[in-house]
């Protein structure tokens, strides 16, 4: 339990700028952009390692919960403190350590927003591939441990594919070092793979091994527009198996594609069922021969195909894709974009298969359902915006989402893509891991016998 | 305004936007100086929240900037929700010792510096203040009180144009509507005068008049900045061509606010070779000094101004911008140039 003795003892640790107590700042650390709220009751940001450490070991020694936070931009209540404690705010370990090109690796710490990380490396011609929505401001310590991913997932990867090694802060304190500066390693049991995607129930990420890529020469943004969603998934399906491997492929239903109109009103996106929007990237002549090949697999089912006339057509439309999970909120200025449903993934030969379902949900319930999403590798974002004040819309919304998540698991996928379990999903675990949900929690237990590291998340 | 509409605090979907791009979070690092916080704080606000010192430090260190909700993908209005939580704690009673400092000052003085001398005093013929006239310069305080000389040359150039004063202008009520107070008595003060003088139009050298006059009056009168006015002038000003290279600060409340981009450029260009800052036009980084931050939080006013003072492209002789405000907090931050008003380098140009 936690007590003024020891507030004022992690405040020496810390330094007295870096807690907090005050109510107004507890609020503030209540809750992340989805609907799952838990007011802790104290935050404190480390500077160090050795400062995490020694937080979490009183954390261990006194049962007090620890719930770790990067920039609080998750949507299923990650780095919400449910049972209270401490909430542990990363953002301010935000250096990067080293910059080691030779070795196509970078040493960060947790803090430091991807966007951030992504106009340091570009001088030296590197990038980091994952890209979220919210790269602006999300953390890399948030990335890792949800295992984001974003727009580029469909030929990157996710964030697993670029992180070599950590150094962990595990439940009693014991500051460990997974992985190791190698492109390859199998010793041992890869707690690498275990920590990333382990939300905080594991261990505290303090700092990161990080692959880069060296920035492609060339990209192109192919536009195709279609009069369903469904054809729009038929097409997936033909280019992904013609060969070519696009650097993002994206959906946007009919009603996103007003939301970006609305967004962005230059951009002008025809008003069709639904767009593709396929990126190529890499030398020049694979990217001519890449657009070339998609353009044609997409002839038959489109009704429209275009290529972005330049880079800040290019730029202006990624911009807007990036942000329109919340700018559905700009088409009715009654109802506000609430995230509850809205990631999961299928069986690329499913997708056709899922956006008919989603629209039989969206029907059944009488609530719009907006979709859009990553759906080169099968995940669909399903967007509903109500009016807040409507104890009747909130019911629809959370019937509406409880059917697409177990809509999903029946057809043999995830109720999670890559925006995490939390607390907002922890339900579905069971339905969707069966006895493998059993396996976790023998490993939850092994690695925080006492439960104080994000306690409530995951199923475990 | 005396209520917080619920809907509309309830339009942030919490996505973090506004941290990326906040200058007050960037520099406190607390979630409760990013537009995000303020937004759940105002939410915890009208369901009970305690307003304790935090709530307002919280609240009352947004500078109004306005580039969150430039860059908020939902379309909430964070400046909005600030103003009117700040409102609906000034009504229970709760408001910082600024806040209080400010509504005094403005009910003795008519204006929130406290001066109590006549504030046309730099007029050197009062015959200049005409009883009509359809256009009227608004002085401001920060033209009266703090730059007398350029508010004396600007009129000087503006009378040539059938303009008059307002005869017992006071404060426009600007810092007065950002932090939460009540401005009516102002308002309508200088409104009656205006209707007596029987203007169509409002001329203002500073950005936070400008706004107000213009969004928060409600009235039909046409508000135009002393740079939007003297760009349809350009041709009779007979300006010459320097050979210098000057940077332009956008006041938020002139430029992002308002949508006055255009103008100041087109006499500065029409002067001079104009290199932009690092952030200009709608993605502009604010001075630091607005909403009442420079008074409420000189500390960290200041440092907001060097932040900006950091966007100074090389080889440049002055920082222009267009608003006493910005022209005050910049001067603060110790910038590498001088900085200086449209108007003084419009009468470089005329020597």
């Amino acid at each position: 339990m936690l007590n003024v003795d020891l507030i004022e003892k992690m405040r020496t640790i810390v330094g007295k700028d870096n807690l907090s107590v005050a109510t107004c700042e507890l609020y503030c650390y209540s809750s992340d952009a989805s609907q799952i709220r838990g007011i802790p009751e104290v935050v404190i940001k480390p500077q160090t390692t050795v400062q995490v450490s020694d937080i979490v070991s009183i954390a261990y020694e006194h049962d007090i919960p620890v719930t770790a936070r990067g920039a609080g931009t998750g949507l299923a209540g990650g780095c919400v403190p449910l049972e209270g404690g401490i909430v542990l705010d990363m953002s301010g370990m935000d250096r990067i350590v080293e910059m080691d090109f030779d070795n196509l690796q970078v040493v960060v710490e947790p803090g430091i927003v991807q966007e951030k990380l992504n106009k340091a490396l570009e001088p030296y011609g590197f990038f980091f591939p994952p890209d979220p929505g919210s790269s602006a401001m999300c953390t890399l310590g948030g990335l890792i441990a949800n295992n984001g991913s974003g727009m580029r997932s469909v030929k990157y990867g996710t964030t697993r594919s670029y992180v070599l090694g950590l150094e962990v802060v595990m439940a009693d304190g014991k500051i460990i070092r997974t992985g190791s500066k190698t492109m390859k390693t199998v010793a041992g049991y890869s707690l690498t793979d275990l920590m990333v995607g382990s939300e905080g129930t594991l261990g505290i990420i303090t700092q990161a091994i990080i692959k880069v890529r060296a920035i492609p020469k060339e990209r192109s943004v192919i536009f195709a527009s279609f009069d369903s969603p469904e054809l729009a998934g038929k097409a997936v399906v033909r280019v992904l198996s013609s060969g070519i491997v696009p650097s993002a492929c994206e959906i946007l239903d009919a009603n996103i594609i007003r939301a970006i109109n609305t967004y962005d009103p230059k951009l002008g996106l025809p008003l069709a069922g639904a767009i593709l929007l396929f990126e190529v990237d890499g030398t020049e002549a694979e990217v001519k021969e890449g657009v070339d090949l998609i353009v044609k697999t997409c002839e038959g089912l489109a009704s429209g195909v275009r290529t972005a006339s330049d880079k800040k057509e290019r730029d202006e439309i990624w911009a807007a894709r990036r942000l329109v999970g919340a700018a559905i909120s700009r088409l009715d200025p009654m109802r506000t974009r609430v995230y509850v449903g809205e990631d999961v993934g299928v069986p690329i030969k499913e997708i056709p298969r899922m956006l008919r379902k989603v629209d039989e949900i969206s029907k059944e319930f009488n609530l719009p359902i907006m979709t859009y999403g990553h759906i080169g590798d099968g995940n669909l974002h399903t967007g509903m915006c109500i009016d807040m004040l409507s104890d009747d819309a909130w019911k629809k919304l959370n019937a509406a989402a409880d059917k697409i998540h177990r809509t999903a698991i029946e057809i043999g996928g995830t109720v999670t893509a890559e925006h995490g379990v939390g607390s907002a999903r922890s339900e579905y675990m069971r339905l969707e891991l069966g006895n493998a949900l059993d396996v976790m929690i023998t490993i939850k237990k092994a690695l925080d016998p006492k439960g104080i590291l994000n306690p409530g998340k995951m199923g475990v | 305004m005396s209520n917080l509409d619920l809907r509309s605090i309830l339009k942030c979907v919490r996505c973090g936007t506004c941290r990326s791009v906040c200058p007050v979070f960037e520099q406190v690092g607390w979630e409760s100086a990013s537009s995000r916080g303020r937004m759940l704080v105002a939410h915890g606000v009208s369901q009970g929240l305690e307003a304790d010192q935090d709530v307002l430090n919280s609240l009352n260190t947004c500078t109004t900037c306005g580039l969150c909700e430039q860059m908020c993908p939902s379309g909430a209005s964070p400046v909005q929700v600030v103003q009117d939580a700040r409102h609906h704690l000034v009504l229970k009673g709760r408001m910082t010792d600024a806040q209080a400092a400010l509504r005094d000052a403005a009910a003795l003085a008519g204006n929130p510096l406290g001066e109590t001398q006549y504030r046309h005093a730099w007029l050197e013929d009062a015959s200049d203040i005409k009883e009509h006239a359809p256009y009227v310069f608004f002085v401001g305080c920060l033209g009266a009180y703090r730059y007398p000389e350029l508010t004396r040359r600007t009129f000087d150039l503006l009378k040539k144009f059938d303009v008059t004063l307002i005869p017992e202008e006071v404060c426009c009520g600007s810092p007065l509507f950002r932090t939460g107070l009540d401005p009516d008595a102002l308002v309508s003060k200088n409104l009656e005068q205006i209707k007596r003088i029987g203007a169509h139009t409002i001329i203002t050298g500073c950005a936070g008049c400008y706004t107000t006059l213009k969004n928060d009056y409600h009235s039909d009168l046409k508000v135009m900045h002393v740079s939007e006015f003297l760009a349809e002038h350009l041709q009779e000003l007979d300006l010459k061509h320097l050979d210098i290279t000057v940077t332009y600060h956008d006041p938020c409340h002139l430029g992002r606010c308002n949508g006055i981009f255009d103008a100041p450029r087109q006499i500065i260009t029409s002067i001079c070779e104009l290199k932009e800052m690092r952030s200009h036009h709608e993605q502009s980084r604010c001075c630091g000094a607005g909403g009442g931050v420079l008074k409420g939080y000189p500390d960290l006013s200041m440092a907001l101004s060097k932040k900006r003072l950091e966007e100074i492209p090389g080889g440049v002789d002055y920082l222009v911008t267009s608003c006493p405000l910005c022209r005050t907090n910049l001067k603060r931050g110790g910038p590498k140039v001088e900085v200086i008003d449209i108007l003084d380098l419009m009468e470089m140009a005329m020597k």
